[in-house]
């Protein structure tokens, strides 16, 4: 608790969660006027999928960012010292730093989003549980890249160190992760696919994304091919949880074995 | 005297025990064999037994509330008189057996010149099945199936087979097995009608000269396939949200001289799908933001594409298993191909001074690898054209000679966009000393 108090004052007096926040207001507002010229009873899909495939270009970022200064702050105050040498592990640290990095940027995105539905209820016709599903997808990969900013907070020296790294993760993601697959994808076959498919949605946008599709129910999943039905060989929604559990792990391991104390302007 | 007593109070007794037994499905099928050719029967609000067989040209009108419930056993309603009349019904209750020889169906028909009209049908394997049946009317019917899961388990919408000159419209169909199913079904025409979540809106086998005008194929496993037929018009029609893996707006297979004029393809994995086909009409549709908006194999020939809106598409248009013959302008006129081909117009006369050339690599990926769908939403694809277009390992897809120059009505909203964008981060920038205060309870300015 005292983490989470101590991390909301810190944003809420910095640019970077205001930051954040506007992009997605301004991004969610500009979807849902395109939107509204669409169908009445189509519309509300049209827009969660649009506005998906929208944010993802940009809360990944951000989120590496809030997640990286939020570590290198302790780093740069000295505060992580002080707090290292009174009373906490800096695995206890990081747990509790990662936990509170969650829950302020979240309230805040999740109260806009329940704020949006007032206008959509207006324009067009609402599915509250695709809208449940698209929360999931967007939290889901918030939780995920912000656990990566804190790896890339704990791991760098200095804060040009960050924004190569956070631009290096940020351009994997969104680029090469899929850019590497495609390279394969002619030697898939029956035996290796389903290897295939765990790196696949080790991309939690495709992860999310498959999870949304499934759950608006625009994913057609009958009636397909053995090499399709062993490369979607789970529920989305396992999927999705697989991700966020191996990035989560994964994140907070290596920002235990490689994290350095120190930080430097 | 003490016996007829006991008659007279035992008869209310038994009927309320059983109150199918003998009264209802009787009464409903006794008033109809009870009827002179060209009465009418006005149903009450309440539910009657069928299963019911109507064998002379009445007009049966119910309520809103007027439910015929089958008995699960086969057709709820047989209607075997031409000119019969049903309107204001719910019908629910057929047969689902799939091991009778006989597919039943909420309403089959088999006559000419019926009119079927405001039903509400439930619970049924077909909804309405015109056997060898002609020149019927089908308005607002209301078909619900079982969901977009249940494929084999269930029948059509509506299922069409060899029944010609029939006119369907203003029907909405969810959630069965295919909406409309024609099999052998020559000069039907199906207008405004409305079908979502099932395998293919409109499915359709051996059957010409139809004209399907202003439908709206949503959220199936695909729009309109269209196989082994000629003569086909389809204007006006959307064919949106066909969003699954293997999904199309329309695909056209072993299909001939089928017009399509004005629709819309919006949202679909494929927006046409044209296979085995030869000398097809493309024109003036909007073909927008699809994975791939045209595919087109090799065995398709003497396709004419001209005045077609095909923008914001991952792939615009892909050719596979090699080059057809196929066009891409009629009478000097292309097709407008949006912002990604940049085009000038030096004489503006609406069409670019040069010609557009589509290269891409991902054909034989298509072609090779059925998973490459699942890339096709990536922002790496753009990365892996450029890569091979490199590496010159890309292919023509299609040459348009007289590309349309894109209309650029969209700039003034993308301004207006903008300018709100950025009064929200002013807002949220200028505003942050207040908010700061309110939301950390401090009043420290930093």
């Amino acid at each position: 608790m005292y983490y989470i108090g101590k991390e909301w004052k810190e944003n809420i007096r910095g640019k970077g969660l205001w930051l954040a926040l506007s992009i997605i207001v301004v991004l969610s507002v500009l979807m849902m006027f395109k939107s509204s010229v669409l169908s009445v009873d189509q519309g509300f899909y049209f827009l969660l999928l649009h506005l998906f495939d929208t944010l993802v270009y940009f809360i990944p970022v951000l989120c590496l960012f809030l997640g990286a200064f939020s570590i290198f702050q302790e780093k740069e105050q000295k505060t992580l010292i002080m707090l290292l040498t009174k009373r906490e592990t800096f695995a206890s640290f990081l747990w509790q730093k990662s936990l509170s990095i969650w829950i302020v940027l979240l309230i805040p995105v999740v109260a806009w989003f329940f704020i949006y539905l007032v206008p959509l209820k207006f324009m067009l016709i609402l599915d509250f549980k695709s809208y449940l599903y698209f929360l999931t997808a967007i939290i889901t990969i918030i939780i995920v890249f912000l656990q990566l900013g804190t790896l890339i907070g704990s791991i760098s020296r200095s804060r040009m160190q960050i924004v190569g790294l956070t631009i290096f993760v940020w351009f994997y993601f969104f680029f090469l992760h899929d850019f590497i697959l495609l390279s394969f994808l002619e030697k898939v076959t029956y035996e290796n696919v389903k290897l295939f498919s765990v790196f696949y949605f080790l991309n939690p946008f495709q992860a999310g994304r498959m999870f949304l599709e499934g759950g608006l129910g625009v994913l057609s999943v009958g009636h397909m091919s053995k090499l399709m039905q062993t490369f979607l060989w789970t529920k989305p929604s396992i999927f999705l949880l697989g991700n966020l559990v191996f990035w989560i792990i994964f994140s907070y391991v290596l920002s235990l074995v490689f994290h350095r104390k120190e930080g430097v302007e | 005297m003490r016996n007829l007593w006991l008659f007279l109070l035992s008869v209310p007794l038994y009927l309320g025990i059983f109150p199918s037994a003998g009264f209802a499905e009787g009464n409903l099928q006794a008033q109809l064999d009870a009827l002179q050719p060209g009465d009418v029967l006005k149903l009450e609000g309440k539910t009657y037994e069928g299963n019911i067989v109507i064998d002379k040209t009445v007009e049966i009108i119910g309520t809103d509330q007027t439910v015929i419930k089958g008995d699960g056993n086969g057709n709820v309603i047989s209607i075997k008189a031409p000119n019969v009349k049903l309107s204001h019904l719910k019908v629910t209750h057929a047969s689902m057996n799939r091991n009778s020889p006989e597919e039943f169906a909420a309403i089959k028909v088999h006559s000419n010149g019926n009119t079927i009209e405001d039903i509400v049908i439930r619970d049924s394997f077909h909804g309405i099945y015109l056997s060898q049946a002609h020149e019927n009317k089908i308005r607002n019917v209301d078909i619900k199936g079982l969901g977009k899961g249940e494929i084999a388990s269930q029948g059509n919408g509506f299922h069409i087979y060899f029944a010609n000159n029939n006119l369907l419209e203003h029907n909405t169909i969810e959630g069965t097995r295919d909406g409309m199913f024609f099999e052998y079904g020559n000069g039907n025409t199906a207008t405004k009608n409305n079908i979502t979540k099932t395998r293919y809106a409109l499915h359709y086998m051996y059957s010409d000269d139809n004209r399907f005008i202003g439908n709206t194929f949503t959220m199936n496993t695909g729009g309109a396939a269209i196989m082994n037929s000629k003569s086909i018009v389809l204007e006006d029609n959307d064919f949106l949200f066909n969003y699954g893996h293997r999904s199309f707006g329309l695909f056209l297979l072993s299909a001939n001289d089928i017009t399509v004029e004005n629709n819309t393809f919006y949202l679909n994995q494929r927006g046409l799908y044209i296979d085995q086909s030869t000398g097809n009409k493309i024109k003036n549709n909007r073909i927008i933001q699809n994975q791939i908006g045209i595919e087109l194999w090799a065995s398709s020939n003497q396709q004419i594409f001209t005045g077609n809106q095909i923008t914001e598409n991952t792939i615009p248009a892909v050719s596979l298993g090699g080059q057809g013959q196929n066009a891409w302008s009629e009478d000097g006129r292309g097709n407008d191909w949006g912002s990604a081909f940049p085009l000038a117009d030096l004489n503006q006369d609406g069409l670019g001074d040069l010609p557009v050339t589509y290269r891409s690599s991902l054909h034989q990926l298509i072609e090779d690898q059925e998973l490459t769908s699942f890339f096709l939403k990536s922002p790496a694809i753009n990365i892996y054209e450029k890569m091979n277009e490199f590496l010159n390992e890309d292919k023509v897809m299609f040459e348009d000679l007289h590309p349309l120059v894109a209309s650029n009505e969209n700039h003034n909203r993308f301004g207006l966009y903008g300018a709100f964008g950025l009064l929200v981060i002013i807002i949220l920038y200028k505003g942050r000393q207040r908010l700061c205060i309110t939301l950390g309870r401090n009043g420290k300015k930093i």
